[in-house]
């Protein structure tokens, strides 16, 4: 946990966040995840694929950003870790199928996020912006591969949860919104270059990477309007949401050193890419 | 702002024959976010002033200067609070907990009732911790406030606490949570005041327990249950008549806390 005297502990909202950091310090089966050293705004996360899903195996890695608001503002979810169900390095916000993000009850939290996030994977991702609509068989291999894949702050992430399996109980509050719960990607206005269509080709082909690695901030200025298309032809489809998010100021990365880190984790993530 | 005014346009001349309602959705999103500026330049309670400030906001509108006039002869005061859909619970909380300032016996009351509380909310399903989070901020709120013997000293820490963003959100999440409590207690009652094929378990999740979602009459009957506290709504708006029609909650109540409401906002009012 980050050294307490460098944040404000009369805050109810770092407060919070380090009773979070207690009640999730021990991995359970299905997740684990924890604060980084440095950043109590700023978690890292293991998932398991759900057992009998394309996922199953596999060990899904990401990041948590915590609003400066938390928990009166819900957490955004980045993963990391190729799955063919999410594109890495995209915000996800958690949401309330058919009505607005503040339907985020501030009485949830990182472990209600973590566990919609898992109920959600096997969810079809209907080609709306944010995911990924890879086949089983390619998810699947994702899966497998995820087992060596090693995040460059946390390392090696599939003994980050405890072997056994069993299914994560549930209160009676998450049990129903999980029932109702939908994921919301988020274009960031920092991390343009995380391309929603170029996120297939780069898996497959490394050449298209390197060269997104050489200029990560270039891409152009109508990306927000082709979320904003997809976002429209989602429109008929019941249930699920996944609409891109309108713009981002309100949610806590504001400062440039905070961008500059992205910036390094971003080129981190793609050597990543390559190197995988 | 910019970026999202800016999509707005391209997004319109290119998908033009698409479905309009997912602009109406980021008109609405837009229209939420200039509000949200504006209301952010409001402090969350605001200092008392003179009932009569609020004719200065009407002056060339005769149907609310009559009934302002109507407003003068009842009040004295107005403190006025953000409008950010958290004032009802924000404002009947600060009122609530200003009058037991000067209630020591009926302040030891209330406190018990708030230490009781958070067994419902766990029992009714609520996250054990989450809730634990909000139930010992509240409780710390009000040790703060019993600690203090001068009753103006406890005032003015009430309306410091209640200008801390942090704490004064954990006080509105605690009511709501309190409310959201109190709705689905009394389910039977509550059902035929909700609209649409919703649950009141439901209504709770979506209505009562989100941060910034309005208030309606069902949130103050609940509210006024959870608290055991009677509250007066004087309604203006631009409606006929030339008075501010008033409300009693829970009806027949000798009412304690006074609530300003003027189409989607409350104010508090004093006597």
């Amino acid at each position: 946990m980050p050294p307490e005297t460098q944040y404000n502990l009369k805050s109810p909202g770092v407060k919070r966040l380090m009773r979070e950091a207690i009640e999730l310090a021990n991995p359970t089966e299905e997740y684990y995840a924890a604060p980084l050293e440095d950043n109590l705004f700023e978690w890292h996360f293991t998932v398991r694929g759900p057992p009998e899903t394309e996922f199953e195996g596999g060990y899904y890695h990401g990041r948590i950003l915590l609003p400066v608001q938390y928990p009166m503002q819900p957490p955004n979810i980045i993963l990391l870790t190729p799955n063919g169900r999410f594109e890495v390095n995209k915000k996800i916000c958690l949401s309330i199928s058919g009505y607005h993000p503040e339907t985020w009850q501030p009485s949830w939290s990182i472990r209600t996020a973590l566990l919609a996030l898992i109920a959600f994977m096997p969810s079809k991702g209907a080609g709306t912006i944010g995911s990924l609509d890879y086949t089983p068989e390619e998810r699947q291999i994702l899966a497998r591969k995820s087992i060596s894949w090693e995040c460059p702050t946390c390392g090696n992430v599939a003994d980050k949860l405890l072997k056994a399996k069993a299914s994560p109980t549930l209160t009676v509050e998450e049990s129903s919104m999980l029932e109702t719960i939908a994921l919301k990607a988020e274009e960031d206005v920092n991390r343009k270059e995380a391309k929603s269509t170029e996120e297939p080709e780069g898996l497959r082909d490394n050449a298209n990477k390197v060269e997104m690695q050489a200029t990560p901030f270039t891409l152009p200025q109508n990306d927000a309007n082709n979320g904003q298309n997809s976002s429209l032809r989602q429109r008929n489809i019941p249930n699920i949401t996944l609409v891109q998010q309108d713009i981002t100021n309100d949610i806590l990365e504001t400062s440039n050193e905070r961008n500059k880190r992205d910036i390094f984790w971003i080129v981190v993530i793609y050597s990543e890419f390559v190197a995988f | 702002m910019g970026d999202q005014a800016e999509g707005l346009t391209n997004n319109s001349s290119e998908t033009n024959i698409e479905s309009s309602g997912n602009q109406d959705e980021l008109i609405m999103a837009q229209q939420r976010q200039i509000e949200k500026e504006i209301s952010e330049t409001i402090p969350l309670v605001g200092e008392l002033e003179a009932i009569t400030t609020l004719s200065s906001e009407y002056s060339t509108d005769e149907v609310y200067l009559s009934k302002i006039k109507d407003l003068v002869s009842k009040y004295s005061h107005i403190r006025r609070t953000r409008p950010d859909g958290n004032c009802f619970f924000r404002a009947f909380s600060y009122a609530t907990l200003e009058r037991l300032l000067g209630d020591k016996e009926e302040f030891i009351k209330f406190y018990k009732l708030a230490e009781n509380s958070k067994s419902i909310l766990v029992e009714l399903g609520f996250q054990q911790f989450t809730v634990e989070d909000f139930y010992d901020t509240y409780m710390e709120v009000l040790k703060r406030l019993a600690d203090i013997d001068n009753v103006e000293a406890a005032k003015k820490e009430l309306h410091t606490i209640f200008n801390e963003q942090g704490y004064s959100d954990y006080m509105v999440v605690y009511l709501r949570l309190l409310t959201s409590a109190q709705l689905q207690k009394e389910q039977d009652f509550y059902s035929c005041f909700i609209e649409g094929n919703r649950t009141v378990a439901d209504f709770c999740h979506q209505e009562v327990e989100p941060m910034y979602k309005d208030s309606d009459h069902i949130h103050i009957m609940a509210a006024c249950s959870a608290l055991n506290t009677g509250v007066r709504v004087s309604y203006m708006d631009r409606g006929t008549g030339t008075t501010v029609t008033q409300h009693d909650l829970p009806e027949g109540c000798i009412p304690t806390v006074h609530l300003l409401y003027r189409p989607t906002h409350y104010d508090i009012l004093y006597v």
